[in-house]
């Protein structure tokens, strides 16, 4: 949620100071909140992802010309004619720096964008969102939580057999030891697969209710029906004349599908494990990490907007509006109030009472977390959560904006 | 429960004898129903909207001028997606399935990240069409979207594109699920189609990503970026040349890679996929008699 | 089964153990298809009319491989999986969690993610994962072939302790006999495929079993009757056997290879070893020479390193400090196959090694990688494994990923075919 208040702010302005601070928060957050997990990584790729957008638009605005007229000529490129087809297009001619000014905040923006992308990612934890599935989605709910719970074995398993073509005089680096490696893995992945499926069928997996006809027949007229109307409403968005009747119908349609998808299963949801009493304490700071602080109070663009998006032509330096600045730094709230993730490092000694196997330890960063001793999951149990989410709800708002 | 009970495909004198013709046939994960297929169908022509509305929308409607055209689609899809796959579950996932999808999803997502540069799907696309093409459309799908979801997961790649990545990488699987022959077609003849599907396929994944988040990505400010309203053709010219710009050092690649693998790894590959589909025996009959009814036949060596 | 007692299933490999296990819990023919003829019945409940799910609560199964049973993260999760198909009120699951991880001595490890657990601890909790369901019967396939021998005893006395304190009725299909066979109450044996299975009391069915524990080979040799099924029973026995023994003259020759003086070079030497993996020393300042024609036994506590100055030696591990030869060359700059000619490791999952389809192909590997002429290999592998076609798939030779000797002596015979 903290990301999502980031990422509309982003999308609101094209600031550059604004933009740089918006950045700098994300980056503090996660820098102090980070866990070891493999998704953690994910931050510094965005960066990266988001330094190549920015890249790609100033290249575009060099070399593909651009449609900002301006007056202050930075240099001039040779024009390359280019065939009938691709006619709207130029190559090269004049460089203006209001066009290449342009590109630059447009790409900052999306930039901003990916990096508070990338927080949300580095931050969030994906079993807490499997958890959260609803009930029909189950069965894929369990086959992703086995994707998750075999890819660190799997990463595991092709380290221990390339360690083992060396046992048997081959060399274990280069694209052939992995491509040779691969398919013992697989074959052992799928036959455990089968052995996989036997346990959880004979652990009674698949145990439901009989559905009665009435509740099936009603699910499937709210899927398909509401399937056809978003189609119908999207096709009509595409349309010219569709624009009145094209949303309703959409949302409606949208509304029915989601309604067969919530019915066809709701009485089936197992019941999770109710917390232990100690858990609770805990509770009300990962609440406010997912909930507080959220800078969506940037307001609306009624505010300076001239401070908000400041314009290429004529080519002005950008100031920083304060309120906005402000409401920015507000998103630091959960680097200083959610608890610190279990995570650090703890260089323990060989003489641990239970080693980590090692045939899947390495990658996975439970393994490290664990090691701690600290619990790494909070309880999640929804009763308990809703008593919490009530005092968040007032830290939303910042005093003094209209979103 | 992989136990001692007689293989019919394994032991290659003993067996063949005495399995019936049925047993060549490729048994199937998941069937689909007519919800399933109409789930599908509906939600893959939202699908295409959602891809094509830079080109396909026509200049007067209000999608093309409006901004939020890109986070409409991201929001709509990954729900549209939850549905179909609720729907195809609901008529039957069992817990072999499931297993076999989420194993199979996390091979694919382990090597998603062995791709070079962040459009690195190459070697997972090749696995997928070689899956889809033993287990059927239908698990095609499913395994499509479950393993870019589980991959997105794991690598921390979560975004506003991953629906369309998911509902992308299930039309490339379940399409290789529905090329000809999947019973009859085999050896050489069923690597070259594969290869000639991979690497089609993998050239449209490249072009419809690219065509996603073209209005998003090149922004506004340059000669090659969506104009809202233009008419199809120059928008068209303006995307291919876009496309060209960006995303073809890495289409082609990808493409040529996927053909490479599927015809140096595909023939064991496939194989070891029909092995263990025959194991886990999805539409194994299974019937019970009466004590005492049972021959003694000569077992061979165990197995 | 009379209720409360525990069950013993044993015979050679591939006799059909683990099928006659599956038709307890219904997976056969269910799950794996096939024909059924007769009836099983658990608890009331013919097989027939019930799938496995629906056995579920009567029946709880685990197999040899722990890693192939869990579904979640954490061991807490894990125990309580079992019970949400079971629609249990979330008080009596709390409960049942509980109790599970008191009894199997889990409740220092409810938090941890089951990745971090040694085998013996996975396998502790793959049972405790069916026992919160509260099943009338266990049904185990070989839970301890891939554990290592403590670890297989922590689980054994579980299982006893089920039997003897909850009353829980256990089938228990085992290689490993000698831990076990002096608590089984019945010994099921099925002798060869095909044939008809004896149900007989332990110390009866071990005198005609194919697979039998040492002692009772002693005692069969011995002539003992009944059999002793313990190594206490055999010691209680023994002094008669030794007087017996006492007039034959000692074995000539016997005595092990006299070791080559100190002239001879070390065939492997370690000095000062340190090895980091990770951020941790796993080895610190070793100090190994190993002489020719030496046999040495490394022993040590889990995560002591062992595995590591094996693979030190072998060349997978580059020393932090110290240095490692095996004869002159050293092992982590030498090329793999360089090194083959000297030196072989068979490691503790040996179908890591094996990669062709089949028998025959996998030996005309070994020889082109060993440079061993044609034939070398396979004439080693019919010495160690007689009775093997050439048209095998090696690793579907055997389910058992550890113990059953045919995958383990299969792979040392390719590093033997150079040396």
């Amino acid at each position: 949620m903290w990301a999502l208040g980031l990422a509309v702010a982003a999308s609101s302005t094209t600031n550059p100071l604004l933009l740089a601070l918006l950045v700098a928060v994300a980056g503090y957050v996660v820098a102090v909140r980070r866990t070891r997990a493999p998704w953690d990584r994910s931050y510094g790729a965005f960066v990266k992802i988001a330094l190549e957008v920015i890249g790609i638009r100033l290249v575009f605005a060099v070399f593909l010309g651009s449609p900002i007229p301006g007056t202050r000529t930075l240099f001039t490129l040779p024009e390359v004619p280019l065939p009938h087809w691709a006619e709207g297009v130029w190559l090269g001619g004049r460089v203006t720096a209001e066009g290449l000014v342009f590109a630059l905040y447009d790409g900052l923006k999306l930039a901003a964008l990916l990096i508070c992308v990338g927080a949300a990612n580095a931050l969030a934890n994906p079993a807490r969102l499997l958890k959260s599935l609803p009930g029909a989605l189950y069965e894929a709910g369990v086959a992703v939580a086995v994707a998750m719970t075999f890819a660190p074995h799997l990463v595991a398993d092709v380290q221990r057999l390339r360690a083992a073509r060396r046992l048997r005089g081959r060399s274990d680096g280069g694209l052939k030891a992995l491509l040779q490696v691969g398919l013992p893995i697989l074959e052992g992945a799928l036959e455990r697969s089968v052995a996989l499926a036997a346990a959880m069928d004979a652990r009674g997996y698949g145990r439901t209710a009989r559905v009665p006809r009435a509740v099936r027949h009603t699910t499937t007229a709210l899927s398909i029906g509401g399937l056809l109307g978003v189609c119908a409403g999207t096709y009509g968005l595409l349309a010219a004349e569709g624009a009145g009747y094209a949303l309703p119908v959409l949302l409606a349609g949208l509304a029915a599908a989601l309604g067969g998808l919530w019915l066809g299963r709701a009485a089936l949801r197992a019941q999770p494990l109710p917390a232990r009493p100690v858990g609770r304490a805990r509770l009300a700071g990962r609440r406010v990490r997912g909930r507080g602080g959220g800078p969506d109070g940037l307001g609306g663009g009624s505010y300076a907007p001239t401070a908000l998006r400041p314009p290429a032509i004529p080519l002005t330096a950008p100031t920083l509006p304060l309120w906005p600045a402000a409401s920015v730094l507000l998103g630091l709230l959960p680097a200083l109030v959610a608890p610190v993730p279990p995570d650090a490092v703890v260089r323990t000694g060989p003489d641990r009472r239970s080693a980590p196997d090692t045939r899947s330890g390495g990658t996975w960063r439970a393994h490290r977390a664990a090691a701690t001793g600290a619990g790494t999951r909070p309880a999640r149990r929804p009763p308990p959560a809703r008593r919490t989410r009530a005092p968040n709800h007032q830290r939303r708002r910042p005093s003094g904006d209209q979103l | 429960m992989t136990g001692h009970r007689p293989r019919p495909g394994d032991a290659p004198t003993a067996g063949a004898a005495a399995n019936p013709p049925r047993a060549r046939r490729q048994s199937r994960p998941i069937r689909l129903g007519p919800r399933s297929v109409a789930a599908l169908v509906l939600v893959s022509a939202v699908g295409v909207a959602a891809f094509g509305w830079p080109l396909l929308a026509d200049s007067e409607s209000g999608l093309a001028h409006s901004r939020d055209a890109p986070w409409l689609f991201a929001a709509l899809l990954p729900l549209l997606l939850a549905v179909v796959v609720a729907t195809i579950a609901d008529t039957g996932l069992d817990a072999k399935a499931i297993a076999m999808l989420g194993v199979l999803a996390a091979a694919g997502a382990a090597l998603r990240p062995l791709g070079a540069g962040t459009a690195g799907i190459e070697p997972m696309f090749f696995l997928m069409v070689l899956s889809g093409r033993v287990l059927g459309p239908g698990f095609g799908f499913v395994l499509g979207a479950v393993a870019m979801f589980a991959s997105a997961l794991l690598t921390g790649g979560v975004g506003p594109w991953m629906a369309f990545q998911m509902l992308a990488m299930g039309w490339g699987s379940m399409g290789a699920g529905l090329l000809p022959g999947p019973h009859r077609l085999r050896g050489r003849g069923e690597l070259a189609l594969l290869a000639a599907y991979g690497a089609l396929a993998s050239a449209l994944y490249g072009l419809i990503m690219n065509l996603q988040g073209w209005p998003y990505i090149s922004g506004l400010g340059s000669g090659i970026s969506f104009v809202p309203g233009d008419p199809l053709p120059e928008n068209l010219s303006r995307f291919l040349a876009y496309h060209l710009a960006t995303s073809l050092g890495w289409d082609m690649p990808r493409a040529v890679l996927t053909v490479v693998l599927v015809l140096t790894l595909g023939g064991t590959i496939l194989a070891a996929l029909r092995r263990a589909t025959r194991r886990a025996a999805f539409d194994a009959p299974i019937a019970f008699r009466p004590h005492g009814s049972a021959p003694r036949p000569d077992r061979g060596p165990p197995t | 089964m009379d209720e409360g007692e525990l069950c013993l299933l044993v015979g050679p490999f591939g006799v059909g153990k683990s099928t006659l296990l599956g038709t307890v819990s219904g997976l056969v023919p269910h799950f794996s298809g096939g024909t059924l003829h007769g009836t099983v019945t658990v608890a009331g409940r013919d097989t027939r009319t019930h799938r496995p799910r629906e056995l579920a609560d009567v029946v709880g199964t685990v197999g040899q491989d722990p890693l192939a049973h869990f579904v979640t993260d954490t061991v807490e999760d894990e125990l309580a999986y079992g019970m949400e198909s079971l629609g249990l009120p979330p008080d009596t699951m709390r409960r049942r969690v509980e109790e599970t991880l008191d009894l199997l001595g889990l409740a220092a490890l409810r938090e941890r993610p089951i990745a971090t657990l040694s085998g013996g601890q996975q396998q502790r909790v793959a049972i405790g994962s069916v026992l919160t369901a509260h099943p009338r019967v266990l049904v185990l396939d070989e839970p301890t072939s891939a554990l290592d021998p403590a670890a297989a005893e922590e689980v054994l006395a579980v299982l006893q302790r089920l039997v003897h304190d909850l009353g829980t009725t256990v089938l228990l299909a085992e290689h490993r006999l000698e831990r076990v066979v002096q608590y089984a109450d019945q010994v099921v044996v099925l002798p060869a495929p095909g044939e008809a299975p004896l149900v007989d009391e332990p110390a009866a069915m071990m005198a005609v079993s194919p697979v039998h524990p040492p002692v009772v080979a002693l005692g069969r040799l011995a002539g003992w009757s009944p059999l002793p099924l313990s190594v206490r029973d055999a010691r209680r026995r023994a002094g008669t056997l030794r007087d017996r023994l006492a007039p034959a003259p000692a074995a000539t020759d016997e005595s092990p290879p006299a070791a080559p003086g100190p002239a001879a070079p070390p065939a492997g030497r370690a000095e000062g070893l340190i090895v980091r993996r990770g951020r941790i020393d796993a080895l610190r300042g070793v100090d190994l020479t190993v002489r020719p024609g030496e046999s040495v036994a490394l022993m040590g506590r889990n995560g002591a390193g062992k595995s590591t100055l094996l693979s030190a030696f072998v060349g997978l591990h580059e020393p932090a400090a110290g240095t490692v030869r095996v004869g002159d060359a050293v092992p982590h700059r030498t090329r793999p196959a360089e090194l083959l000619r000297r030196l072989g490791l068979v490691t503790q999952e040996p179908r890591d090694l094996l990669y062709a389809d089949t028998v025959a192909a996998e030996c005309a590997a070994a020889d082109r990688d060993g440079d061993a002429p044609p034939g070398t290999c396979r004439a080693l592998v019919t010495g160690l494994l007689p009775g093997v076609a050439d048209a095998t798939h090696p690793p579907t030779h055997g389910t058992c990923p550890r113990g059953s000797g045919s995958r383990s002596r299969w792979p040392s015979s390719s590093p033997r075919a150079r040396r």
